[in-house]
């Protein structure tokens, strides 16, 4: 299914990351289990893969030794500082207290007392459990990194963000309302509001929502797709992921559905089951208007990743 | 073609498949726990009901349950406290258990300021810390605010008496074991020693740090609402210690033999990774875990049956006979997709170094309704046929 009813899955997978491409920050996002993180390291690789410097990034509150997204991409853990995985890739854990400690030094008048005031147990243990300090700092650290330069140079092009499941996009939209609501004005305010210009300007940012073609996780896109373009941050493309394939004729769908009375308990009617599940989740979210891929349901036992670039990378012949 | 029979598989996969009917019989607190998306909720419903059928007056606390499944329950949707399920939309066999079902939809709103009621030295006290302009913020941001509120609320319920078993469905946080360690990260911004740098006694050694936060905070915030936050903080300082303490009883409580965990993945293996990461952070924290639930596989194929067995009823068309040929070929991958998910099923109770592993019944879709819901209580706890 899909082919005949939409376009090719190559071509927009090809309009898809050639619209990423000239970004500086995509963030990825959606409920857990989605498979968040494959569609996170595979786009990252293939921007990579023509020719973009990226840096992939996933928010957590250390260094981790049991990264997803560090496995995904090859590599046996994540750290605090971008390294480099492969060729053009870079990895790093986006954590809030490198943003704080950022910030300080910036808006302090000596570094001293920013070091000092990070090496604070109480001032740090606040901005670690404030009102949206902890995704400001995020956010700030964010902004840190794709200002880093080599000679004049940016040192990357696009930071691929994977963004926690609970903490999706919508947290980081709702900070800088969040804390002018609850802050007059000040420094703080003006660094998120930097940060917002970034996030909400369709050259610069984009948000890709992965979700599963079935009846909730649909549901659950819908909303986070309207929560995140009501935080006027533009979305650049809905991924649905795990698409079962179909072997059946329209002609056989309907005798299976006609006969479905004797079918019940049959092995294999689940997948058929599926199909038409994903028909319609299909159906609802082509109705965003957003790019729609629909990627395959990789056998469990493959490398998810590697055949999800080679899905996104199909652009180039 | 076909190379399997009906006869050839073997009984649904469980080990000590008793043991979850065990566990709903006889503790107070069972955790459900898992990364996200994999029917957590739901089945956090499923053992709460299962609880009922047993008899016990059970209670499900949940955060965010599916829309349609809560509706079907009949749970409403902004309470401020927990309800009882209507036994008319559950099923008849409720009635014969003398169980009865309740659950409440966690809202840390409401959560936080019963707290800040209980604790405060008196109403006046709770209703000057509730007006504060900050206090609507907070209570809404706190980071780990929901973890936060699901251990508070299973203090205050689970220690009330009020219920026979509580079944909590922890919040899906990148580590389910989050609202464990919230209550200690909210009490650590609670900190006594965080208050005095905003409340500080004069000449007290916090003194010197508390002007560099003076320094730092009324550099990055502005003057105005750095006096607001110290207000704000004061005003709360004398209810920290008895957080604390709640904090300190619901791991008492959850490391006790009063409480089960229960860990729920799903096939995939970015689920399986994590419940291997759960599994050995439930170690580390001492925390008892009795089982795994994996959710969404195959390898649960009681009653099933080939599609070479359905006979194709006269005047049916030739698409039927090409779509069950075709069919066919789809449960060979199934009965393959069977063999894989009992291999997991195997090594969750291996690598969680024993209890119970219990395959749910794949139910199509998700679970929407209440008859789903019975489906998947029966499955968990009913005998191995």
């Amino acid at each position: 299914m899909g082919a005949s009813r939409t376009e090719d899955a190559d071509s927009v997978a090809a309009r898809l990351v050639n619209g990423l491409s000239s970004l500086r920050a995509v963030l990825v996002t959606g409920k857990g289990g989605v498979g968040k993180t494959s569609v996170t390291a595979a786009l990252a690789r293939s921007l990579a893969a023509s020719g973009r410097r990226v840096l992939c990034g996933e928010v957590a509150a250390e260094a981790e030794s049991v990264s997803a997204l560090a496995r995904a991409l090859g590599a046996d853990r994540a750290s605090l500082e971008p390294e480099t995985v492969s060729e053009g890739l870079d990895l790093v854990v986006l954590d809030a207290s490198s943003g704080h400690r950022a910030f300080l030094r910036d808006v302090l008048p000596m570094r001293m007392i920013a070091d000092a005031a990070m090496s604070s147990q109480p001032i740090r243990r606040f901005l670690g459990a404030a009102p949206s300090l902890p995704e400001m700092g995020v956010l700030y650290r964010i902004l840190e990194l794709l200002r880093l330069k080599d000679g004049n140079e940016d040192r990357y092009d696009t930071i691929v963000v994977d963004l926690p499941a609970t903490g999706h996009a919508l947290a980081l939209a709702q900070i800088p309302g969040t804390l002018l609501e609850i802050l007059p004005g000040g420094p703080i305010v003006d660094a998120v509001r930097e940060g917002l210009d970034i996030l909400s300007d369709p050259k610069k940012t984009g948000a890709v929502v992965v979700t599963l073609p079935e009846t909730l996780p649909v549901s659950e896109a819908l909303e986070l797709l309207a929560g995140i373009e009501r935080h006027s941050i533009p979305v650049k493309g809905i991924v649905l992921n795990r698409m079962p394939k179909n072997p059946f004729s329209r002609a056989e769908l309907a005798a299976l559905s006609d006969h479905a009375a004797h079918l019940s308990g049959v092995l294999g009617t689940r997948h058929v089951a599926r199909v038409g599940r994903a028909h319609s989740a299909l159906d609802r979210l082509q109705k965003h208007g957003a790019d729609l891929l629909h990627l395959p349901d990789l056998d469990v036992e493959h490398d998810v990743v590697t055949g999800l670039s080679g899905h996104f990378a199909r652009r180039d012949r | 073609m076909s190379k399997h029979r009906p006869s050839d598989f073997p009984a649904p996969v469980a080990v000590k498949p008793t043991f979850l009917a065990n566990l709903v019989a006889t503790r107070k607190v069972i955790v459900v726990c898992g990364a996200g998306g994999v029917g957590k909720t739901t089945t956090s419903a499923a053992i709460g009901l299962a609880g009922a059928l047993a008899g016990r007056k059970t209670l499900v606390l949940t955060i965010d349950p599916a829309r349609r499944l809560a509706e079907a329950m009949g749970i409403p949707a902004a309470s401020r406290e927990p309800a009882r399920l209507d036994p008319k939309r559950l099923p008849p066999e409720l009635a014969e258990s003398k169980g009865e079902l309740w659950a409440w939809m966690l809202d840390p709103a409401v959560v936080f300021e019963d707290l800040v009621r209980n604790l405060a030295e008196s109403p006046e006290k709770a209703n000057e810390i509730l007006e504060t302009r900050l206090y609507g913020h907070v209570s809404k941001l706190v980071a780990g605010m929901q973890e936060y509120t699901a251990a508070e609320a299973l203090h205050s319920l689970a220690s009330s008496g009020k219920y026979d078993l509580v079944v909590l469905d922890t919040p899906p946080s990148r580590n389910a074991l989050e609202f464990l360690e919230a209550p200690k990260k909210l009490a650590g911004f609670l900190d006594e020693r965080v208050v005095s740098l905003f409340v500080p006694k004069k000449g007290g050694i916090m003194w010197a740090a508390s002007s560099l936060v003076s320094t730092v905070f009324g550099k990055i915030f502005g003057a105005g609402f750095f006096d607001e936050l110290k207000v704000f903080i004061g005003a709360f300082s004398g209810m920290f210690s008895a957080m604390r303490e709640h904090s300190a009883e619901v791991r008492a409580l959850l490391t006790s033999s009063d409480s089960s965990f229960i860990l729920v993945t799903s096939p995939e293996p970015s689920a399986l990774a994590e419940a291997h990461f759960f599994q050995a952070k439930m170690r580390e924290l001492g925390v008892p875990l009795d089982g795994s639930i994996l959710n969404r596989s195959y390898a649960y194929t009681r009653g099933l049956v080939r599609p070479e067995t359905v006979k194709v009823p006269e005047g049916a068309t030739s698409a039927l006979a090409s779509a069950l040929h075709k069919l066919a070929k789809l449960a060979d991958l199934e009965v393959d997709r069977a063999e894989r998910d009992r291999r997991i099923l195997a090594e969750l109770v291996s690598t969680a170094g024993g209890g119970f592993a219990i395959a749910t019944p794949h139910l199509g879709g998700a679970v929407e309704d209440v008859a789903g819901l019975l489906a998947l209580a029966e499955s968990l706890v009913g005998p191995d046929t």
